[in-house]
């Protein structure tokens, strides 16, 4: 991606602070931007309008000027001076102490109303700027990230306490990164060319979602190969229908990385995941479990029995393999055979079962409906035919899963 | 209009909720099931709203950014920027979008794989209802969205809460899996738990060519299942930093599948025995109900949390005649009045699972975590009598040959030792981990995991009403056919005192220990090496082997300094062996551990081979491999893949003796601007198993040397050896197209797979085959025929819009496919085979369906 433009970046700060572009809304207290036509949110034509042709043809990828300023065009006090007034409600709350108001005097609104500010190992010194000189330059993202849930939470959180509790909660405090807006690494970044460690950007994220779902999260194979949060996850934007995911579905995610299980779906026998009507994280927690394949439950027995809960029994007579691991027979992810079985029957239970007498036989084309003897252990369900109730059988006669 | 309709919903459903103030959410990726909402038509659940905003994201820079991986985020979706209030001065604002029209189906709209899990029909559709309402003063929220395509495929949802407070879900969802659609079941009352004979068959007593005849006149059925569910779960912050949630789900699942039916060989015995596919009912309600209790502070972490599972089976049996007769194969020749046939279905059971979570943060920048569960299983239903037949079965050869029983002995639950299963299994686990990273650059792990699945369950299969102990085999079709092999021994008769047959239920269960301990280092600032080694300790209980260890030393390489790329890579090597092997461990749970048990002079026959080794206990060398690169292309483009190879070798010389898998899959994604985007992906996966097995020489049995189970010996000799080898080839491939050109936009997609399945034999000697195939050695060849499973699918859809609010979709969906399975090879020419009747003939072997759909967009 390309790091923020300097010239666009300056000229817009300036002209939206001189020209009273945002709109600071009194409620309860607090001072918050808030994302209305009205607040002060640019307008693509206010953008273009403020701007030189060059820097907006730049800012939008069309033009030649595409990160042409450096840094150094502009000092430190130059951004002091063109930044808007903070909508911070004092100088001593930019040191980023949360403000107390008297909203909150008979407790938080929200939870979000006490969200901790990510600090940022990278500015140490930084202040809390508040949501309003955020926007002044990342208007648009302001609009899209209205849409997330989770943005709107912090939203509401912010009203209850203070400009800090929107942006800056997960970003960490602004004001080194409004001062310098291309220095590396001054706001925490989620971003591939962010300079904030995975470690960094993690904490953030846990600092809230800590617990439940993620108690798992360290050791867990996602996080011991790197992933971030935002690898699967865009707050910044509704993707998807739930979970603030950084493409369309869970099983888009997933595939990313996983593209071969993805492929199995597709073939014959398969859950209904390609048909929308389960995901992956319907059996595994990206999150991290007390399981090496992120699988929910105690066992991988209990993640099926989840849907088939026929198959639980505990039965009369049990089948060994059955009871142990569905998948010595099964693959979960997809299948050429029916029922998800890793070979055809009889073949299946051959590997097996070479007891004494029916079961041992190797069978041809001869014992196809269409061969010279016609063999019932091979045409259609072949052993199922007769040991049907081989999930286990609670008949008295069934010990052969006949019955 | 539609506004006027909406916010008076919308402030109902407020006011709902308003009302239910504690109600909230299990723990969302923790719980299985019901996270996801889509179908056929839409798996996103969301894809109407999912077009891009031409704006981009940014007014800053242009494109998207990228994941710390490198992905590229989709553009972010066009949305009003604002939604309305829901009525005057009032701080909730809402939105929805509706989209409604027509589908029309065209083709084969019947084929199996065109509608597996989809429930598509002509007529009316809902593709999707979404509304939103939010008060961002409060943090609140409601949110409802749901699809119909049929009565059989619908969902509907409700969130709702406040953010970070309490949550409430709600959901109905209606879900269809058909199994086949070209079931020609030859029974009337198929759903019902009894399959009679249509006339004029006669039970017992019809011929091959007779039910052949009938067989043609049945109708085309669809064989399937629908699943309902429905539920409700609430998530509330209860006190300071305490969390609790309760969930309740219900569902019933109603239909049927294709079943099993025996009334003993037919391969061997022609003109003879009963080998019946029926179908069996579904019919099916389960509940489950989940609670949990967790605090989260800054350095303990708690959880708690009850899982309980209630499984109802509202049809427990299944009952079915056979139209065949049965004729003894010795002995005074007689009819049997066998033809009657029953299955138990599966017993209701309840389950319950109690875990508590504990971790804490430590010094070193250190997380140890501890977690203990116990669970149970259990179901105590009625247990069936052993048969349902009436009158005499067995075979009578001369008085002091009589192999007959009385079914009054046998066919009343007077002949039970118990009347109850009284069936349990209880779950036992303990896990604690350990993190440790003192520097930056290297961490530390360890961890302990037990288990134990502990079986209690405790049947004895005795008849207080004879004294004798086993069962009726097979509805006592087998006793029937062959004499003496009634399934029962007793110690007082000389008939059946040296009869080996299971008198007891086998409690299997395993206690699984597993120690873990790895270091990661960065090595740079790009590259992290990880090293991990682990010590699996398997202990399962009447298995043939007591003791099963494996160890697991696995590589993990993450670079993110291969130019713009990120590459994902591991290699793990495992080795397994164990204990001793038993090739026959379950003597304890037969008549030879009883009392009185005469061992015939000639020696038991063997149970199995003793070179046998089962795939899940044996020996095995693993080596996998794995490697994942997403590589940027430019601002606009990302190339990503996976290369993947695993080989297993396993210690057999009979049994599964090795596994291949490689593959590659290749994906390139393309968004050069919000209106434009474009992917790509080819992948072709390998895979091979090979195992090996003996026939047993079968004439021996009557002889000397039965009970030798030596491989390469008498009753298992080397020359009656075979091995199969399958091998399967599959290539997928997919491709979606959108652009937006302003009014109209306009969507393409296209998928590909292609699966082959190739199963080859070789064999030592014609003694390998079976008996009834010998004789057709000559022309068996070395292999089946392929299998292969073909399917194309393109989507073209327009959208188009007439106003600000108001447009319309229009979609075609087409879909041919190609199938061929060998275990449905002849079926198409009768379903009856001599004593054998078949239900299913499998899916299509050809089809093209079509799907031509119009909607109306409305946004609310």
């Amino acid at each position: 991606m390309r790091v923020v433009h300097l010239p666009f970046a300056a000229a817009l700060l300036v002209l939206s602070a001189l020209t009273g572009a945002f709109v600071v809304v009194q409620r309860a207290g607090a001072q918050v931007a808030h994302p209305t036509a009205s607040s002060g949110t640019l307008t693509e034509q206010d953008f273009h309008r403020i701007l030189p042709t060059g820097a907006a043809q730049a800012a939008t990828g069309t033009g030649p000027h595409a990160g042409a300023m450096p840094a150094s065009a502009l000092t430190t006090e130059d951004f002091r001076r063109m930044l808007p007034r903070t909508d911070m409600r004092t100088d001593t709350d930019a040191t980023g102490h949360a403000p107390v108001h008297a909203f909150l005097a008979n407790g938080p609104a929200t939870p979000f109303d006490s969200a901790p500010i990510a600090k940022n190992p990278l500015a140490p010194d930084a202040v809390a700027v508040g949501a309003k000189t955020c926007i002044a330059c990342h208007a648009l993202e302001n609009v899209h990230a209205s849409h997330s849930l989770h943005l709107a939470a912090f939203r509401a959180g912010a009203a209850g306490t203070g400009p800090d509790a929107a942006c800056e909660t997960c970003h960490g405090r602004g004001s080194a990164h409004a001062k310098d807006p291309t220095g590396p690494g001054l706001i925490i970044a989620f971003t591939r060319d962010a300079k904030t460690p995975i470690e960094t950007q993690t904490g953030v994220c846990l600092s809230c979602h800590k617990g439940g779902a993620r108690q798992d999260w360290i050791g867990s194979v996602h996080q011991e190969r790197g992933l971030a949060c935002t690898d699967c996850h865009n707050p910044m934007a509704r993707l998807s229908a739930e979970g603030v995911l950084a493409n369309n579905s869970i099983n888009q995610v997933c595939s990313t990385c996983h593209q071969d299980i993805r492929d199995k779906f597709n073939r014959r026998s398969h859950m209904p995941l390609p048909e929308g009507q389960i995901s992956c994280a319907d059996c595994h927690n990206p999150h991290g479990t007390l399981t090496a394949d992120l699988i929910k439950t105690d066992t991988v027995n209990e993640t099926c029995y989840t849907c088939h809960a026929e198959k639980r029994g505990p039965f009369l007579f049990e089948h060994a393999p059955v009871r142990e691991n569905c998948l010595t027979c099964h693959d979960p992810h997809g299948s050429n055979q029916q029922a998800l079985l890793v070979l055809p029957v009889p073949m299946l239970c051959q590997q097996c079962h070479t007891m004494t007498l029916h079961p041992n036989d190797l069978q041809t084309i001869a014992g196809l409906a269409t061969g010279q003897a016609p063999d019932e252990r091979l045409i259609g369900r072949a052993c199922l035919s007769c040991h049907t109730n081989i999930h286990g059988s609670n008949n008295p006669s069934g010990s052969r899963f006949h019955k | 209009m539609c506004k006027a309709l909406i916010a008076p919903l919308a402030v109902a459903i407020a006011a709902c909720l308003a009302s239910a103030a504690a109600l909230a959410d299990s723990s969302d990726s923790a719980r299985v099931g019901d996270i996801q909402y889509g179908n056929a038509l839409d798996p996103t659940g969301w894809a109407p709203l999912l077009w891009p905003d031409p704006r981009g994201f940014s007014w800053l820079h242009a494109g998207m950014m990228r994941t710390p991986s490198g992905v590229l985020y989709p553009y972010p979706p066009q949305r009003d920027d604002q939604g309305s209030p829901l009525y005057k001065d009032s701080d909730w604002v809402y939105g929805g979008f509706l989209q409604a029209g027509w589908l029309h189906l065209s083709g084969d709209t019947r084929a199996e794989f065109f509608r597996q899990y989809a429930g598509w029909k002509s007529g009316i559709a809902l593709g999707l209802l979404a509304l939103y309402a939010d008060n961002p003063k409060t943090g609140q929220y409601v949110e409802f969205r749901g699809s119909r395509l049929s009565g059989d495929d619908q969902y509907y949802r409700l969130r709702a809460g406040q953010y970070g407070n309490y949550k409430i879900e709600a959901f109905w969802r209606v879900i269809p899996h058909d199994v086949t659609t070209d079931a020609y079941p030859l029974w009337n009352g198929v759903g019902s738990t009894n399959l009679t004979l249509p006339a004029p068959l006669v039970p017992g007593g019809s011929t091959p060519a007779q039910v052949a005849a009938v067989e043609k006149t049945r109708p085309r059925q669809t064989i399937g299942l629908t699943r309902r569910r429905a539920g409700l779960s609430f998530e509330d912050k209860l006190w300071g930093n305490w969390i609790g949630y309760v969930s309740v789900v219900n569902e019933k699942r109603t239909g049927t599948r294709l079943w099993g039916g025996s009334m003993f060989f037919n391969y061997v015995l022609p003109d003879n025995g009963g080998i019946l596919e029926t179908v069996r009912p579904i019919d099916f309600s389960t509940t489950d109900i989940g609670m949990g209790l967790r605090n989260v502070g800054n350095v303990w972490q708690f959880q708690l949390t009850y899982t309980g599972s209630f499984f109802r089976n509202h049809k427990d049996r299944l009952d079915f005649q056979s139209p065949f007769q049965l004729s003894n194969v010795a002995g005074v020749p007689q009819v049997a009045n066998i033809y009657q046939g029953q299955f138990s279905l599966e017993p209701d059971n309840d389950y319950h699972n109690l875990r508590l979570e504990l971790s804490r943060d430590l010094k070193w920048n250190g997380h140890l975590s501890v977690a203990a569960a116990w669970g149970t299983m259990r179901q105590n239903d009625a247990l069936l009598p052993p048969v349902t037949c009436t009158g005499t079965g067995g075979v009578f050869i001369s008085p002091s040959a009589n192999y007959t029983f009385d079914c009054a002995d046998w066919n009343t639950t007077a002949a039970l030792s118990q009347k109850t299963a009284d069936a349990r299994i209880d779950t036992g686990l303990f896990d604690v981990k350990a993190v440790f990273h003192p520097t930056p650059k290297f961490g530390w792990h360890a961890g302990i995991r037990w288990y134990r699945e502990d079986n209690k369950t405790n049947y004895l299969a005795f008849n207080p009403l004879t004294g004798q102990y086993g069962y009726i085999s097979e509805n006592g079709s087998q006793g029937s056919v062959v004499p003496g092999e009634v399934g029962i021994f007793d110690p007082r008769n000389p008939l059946y005192w040296s009869y080996v047959t299971q008198v007891r239920a086998i409690p299997f269960g395993y206690t699984d220990s597993i120690l873990d301990t790895g270091i990661d280092w960065r090595v740079s600032e790009a590259d992290t090496l990880n090293l991990s080694w682990s010590f699996d300790r398997n202990q399962p209980k009447y298995r043939e082997r007591k003791l099963v260890n494996e160890q697991r030393i696995k590589l993990a390489w993450v670079d993110r300094a291969l130019g713009k790329g990120t590459l994902r890579f591991s290699y793990e090597f495992a080795h397994r062996d164990g204990g001793p092997y038993n090739y026959d461990p379950y003597q304890p749970f037969y008549s030879t551990a009883l009392p009185g048990f005469v061992t015939p002079p000639l020696g038991n026959a063997a149970f199995t081979t003793d070179a046998m080794r089962k795939y899940d206990l044996s020996n095995r060398i693993e080596h996998k491999l794995r490697a994942i690169v997403i590589y940027p292309i430019g601002d606009t483009a990302t190339i990503s893949g996976v290369v993947y190879a695993t080989r297993d070798n396993y210690g057999a010389a009979l049994g599964r003796q090795a596994t291949r898998n490689r593959g590659v899959s290749l994906a390139w994604d393309w968004q050069p601007s919000p209106a434009t985007s474009m992917s790509a992906n080819l992948g072709r996966d390998d895979s091979r198993l090979q195992f090996s097995n003996v026939n047993d020489f079968e004439n021996l049995l009557g002889q000397a040397g039965r009970d030798n189970p030596a491989f390469g010996g008498p009753l298992y000799p080397f020359a009656n050896q075979w091995a199969d080898d399958d091998r399967e080839r599959d290539y997928n491939a997919g491709l979606t197209l959108r652009h937006d050109f302003g009014r109209v936009r306009a969507d393409l997609g296209y998928t590909y797979t292609y699966a082959l399945g190739k199963l080859g034999y070789v064999f030592a000697s014609p003694g390998a085959l079976s008996t009834t195939q010998q004789p057709f050695v000559a022309t068996v060849g070395n292999g089946f025929p392929d299998n292969h499973y073909h399917i194309n699918t393109l989507q073209l859809g327009f959208d188009l819009a007439f106003t600000r609010t108001l447009g319309m979709r229009v979609f075609d969906i087409f879909e041919t496919g190609n199938f061929a399975d060998w275990h449905y090879l002849g079926l198409q020419n009768s379903l009856v085979i001599d004593h054998k009747v078949y239900t299913d003939l499998g899916p299509h072997p050809h089809y093209r369906a079509n799907l031509l759909g119009m909607m109306l967009n409305l946004k609310l």
